[in-house]
């Protein structure tokens, strides 16, 4: 087991910089979730990390070596693949003694290893059979043994859930988890599914446009968000966010809607980061669960209203416009509204959230 | 309850006439026909003496079959085996030296075509097949030329270095369409796997074409085997003929011995139908699996 550094690693095509400076470092035993949009650049990194495409700039550390010029074989690393590739002309068996032969091990003991690696994945019994005669989970479970049979320092997995039914992939989720849990192994692991990061990651990496944007562990990421891109992408339903301007009467500060022309009065703490604002304006963020819905006007709540109510059984979620922008906000089932039914909104001013309306970095008071 | 037929009672349906299906049916026979006869004849006439093959009206089926020309043929002592035993070699020698080479160059080429990014890839792709638009006797003189320039004239080489350059599109074209078909994941597995990147194609990707392999093999065999007009401009000396070439000369040597030729040209086509036979599931794969994605 090792730890792994990234430091101002790039890899550009041309004008297309598809990893731009990214630096971050993955403790021993660690379980790091590379996370972003579809072209964010997660899984260039983690090509990069194992050595299949060429850097173009930057350092990568894996334990005590540089491994910047390293073959992949000589990474001491293991990869799980999206599509599990799993060699098709051989049996099970042969999938996972190849990691071992190509190491030039003695015969006795790479059966051994492959019949350990088969008995804590409970594959033993489909060791003579080919890859396409098992089922997606069965061949899931193959690739990991492929994986873990050698030891490797480090674990990469690139999207390996996404191939699964939506029930299987939550029970491979957890026994992925239970399997770092159990090795203490380092894990990289590249998901496009925010879901899987929170759940899995001891930190999350959230990757943009080849830009690392926060790496934080799931908890801080969720409660700071670094930016609206962040805060948008982390959690589910996502953070609303409403941009505002800022007024300032006096010595009291509060957001005013473009629009509607309604007024937020914000708390002292809240005011001195909205002051922070590079042009006067503010986008604010808001969690559906720290929202309060009213019937009327209330002091301190603002008008919208109901797009669209989404019952799911334990919580119902309410689509609200405000200021042009969609709210979600959570309800207790009992509740009954309508579309556009007009209601009120309260923010929790605690745990409200304000981003600079030109850089879209979070605020902080100055 | 009174027990009815099922038969009884079932109306008489009368399926209309799928007129289209007969008329398929009677195309495909008549492909079949116009395919099967000459060979039929072929093999007919092989296995009958001089006499009955000359008479008039024919006889249709030989009255006295006898393998009396395959015999001759095949009798390293006389005169016409010896003859056509060399052909046959010179013609076996060529097109085996002709796939081996193919195989040796077409493998990597279309393994690059198809995983690395070049500057002038497509162009070199398309030039690759812009040859296959040009018949084969476009190149007859400059290729005649080239070949006494190299001093190549009378040699297999000349041959080999043509049929390569016909053989070598196809081929190309063909691996490239099965190694597309070959997730590029199973290379990177296997390279993490401790595999350096030649091994990863030779461990991995090569086991998993080796359908692709086959059918263009075959293809380079059978066209180098059957090629006729460059063997008879570049060849001149009566122990270098292949076959094709070669069998030309029962026409006039031996005043036309037609069960001889007829014997003669069997067997060349025996190797032909033999690979096609035995590898043809490996064929049909090779052409659909490179045309369609899965």
């Amino acid at each position: 087991m090792a730890e792994v550094v990234l430091k101002d690693v790039v890899k550009n095509y041309g004008n297309v910089y598809a990893v731009n400076n990214v630096s971050f470092t993955v403790e021993h035993g660690e379980f790091v979730a590379l996370v972003g949009p579809s072209g964010c650049g997660k899984t260039t990194t983690l090509n990069l990390i194992a050595g299949l495409i060429p850097m173009s700039g930057g350092d990568i550390a894996i334990g005590d070596r540089i491994v910047n010029d390293l073959d992949p074989k000589d990474r001491d690393i293991a990869m799980v693949f999206q599509n599990y590739a799993l060699y098709p002309n051989k049996s099970v068996f042969k999938n996972l003694a190849f990691p071992l032969q190509m190491r030039k091990l003695p015969k006795e003991e790479i059966a051994r290893k492959v019949n350990d690696a088969a008995k804590l994945l409970d594959i033993t019994h489909l060791l003579d059979r080919k890859p396409r005669e098992l089922s997606g989970g069965q061949q899931q479970r193959v690739a990991l043994g492929r994986a873990l049979v050698r030891d490797p320092a480090v674990f990469l997995m690139d999207e390996p859930l996404s191939n699964l039914d939506a029930k299987l992939r939550v029970q491979m989720r957890s026994e992925i988890k239970r399997f770092h849990h159990n090795l203490n192994a380092t894990v990289v692991y590249v998901t496009h599914d925010q879901l899987e990061a929170v759940t899995m990651a001891d930190k999350m990496a959230v990757m943009n446009g080849g830009l690392l944007q926060q790496y934080d562990s799931p908890a801080n990421v969720f409660a700071h968000p670094v930016n609206t891109f962040v805060a948008s992408f982390v959690g589910s339903p996502a953070m609303s966010l409403i941009p505002l301007d800022v007024a300032t009467q006096g010595t009291e500060t509060s957001l005013r809607s473009p629009e509607e022309g309604w007024e937020l009065p914000l708390s002292p703490m809240n005011a001195r980061k909205a002051n922070a604002s590079s042009n006067g304006k503010v986008v604010l963020g808001a969690r559906h669960s720290t929202l309060k819905l009213h019937r009327q006007a209330v002091p301190g709540a603002v008008p919208g209203k109901v797009y669209t109510v989404e019952p799911t059984g334990d919580v119902t979620f309410a689509q609200v416009f405000i200021s042009g922008a969609v709210v979600n906000i959570s309800l207790d089932p009992s509740v009954v509204i309508a579309p556009d039914e007009k209601v009120w909104v309260e923010f929790d001013q605690e745990r409200m959230h304000l981003f600079d309306g030109q850089t879209t970095m979070a605020l902080q008071a100055a | 309850m009174a027990v009815i037929s099922e038969t009884a009672i079932r109306p008489v349906v009368r399926k209309p006439i799928d007129w289209w299906r007969w008329a398929g049916r009677a195309f495909l026979t008549f492909l079949l026909l116009f395919t099967v006869l000459p060979m039929a004849w072929m093999v007919l006439t092989s296995v009958k003496s001089q006499f009955a093959a000359m008479q008039y009206p024919p006889q249709w089926w030989p009255a006295e079959p006898t393998l009396n020309n395959y015999f001759k043929l095949l009798d390293p002592n006389s005169r016409v085996g010896q003859d056509f035993l060399r052909y046959f070699w010179n013609s076996f020698y060529v097109s085996l030296v002709t796939t081996i080479l193919g195989v040796v160059v077409a493998v990597p080429a279309a393994y690059a075509f198809s995983r690395f990014r070049f500057p002038g890839r497509n162009f070199m792709f398309f030039a690759v097949l812009v040859r296959n638009m040009f018949p084969a006797v476009v190149f007859l003189m400059p290729l005649f030329l080239l070949m006494r320039w190299m001093g190549l004239v009378n040699t297999h080489g000349s041959l080999i270095l043509t049929y390569l350059t016909f053989g070598l599109p196809l081929s190309i074209w063909l691996l490239k369409g099965f190694y597309d078909n070959i997730p590029i994941q199973l290379e990177q597995a296997a390279r993490i796997d401790g595999a350096t990147r030649f091994q990863a194609f030779l461990l991995i990707v090569m086991p998993l074409s080796t359908p692709g392999i086959i059918a263009t093999s075959i293809f380079s065999f059978i066209g180098a085997w059957n090629e006729y007009v460059y063997a008879y401009t570049f060849l001149s000396r009566d122990s270098q003929m292949t076959l094709p070439v070669g069998i030309q000369r029962f026409f006039t040597e031996f005043a036309t011995d037609w069960p001889g030729l007829m014997a003669a040209t069997f067997m060349m086509s025996v190797p032909v139908v033999v690979l096609f036979l035995v590898l043809q599931k490996y064929f049909v794969r090779a052409l659909t699996e490179g045309a369609v994605k899965h």
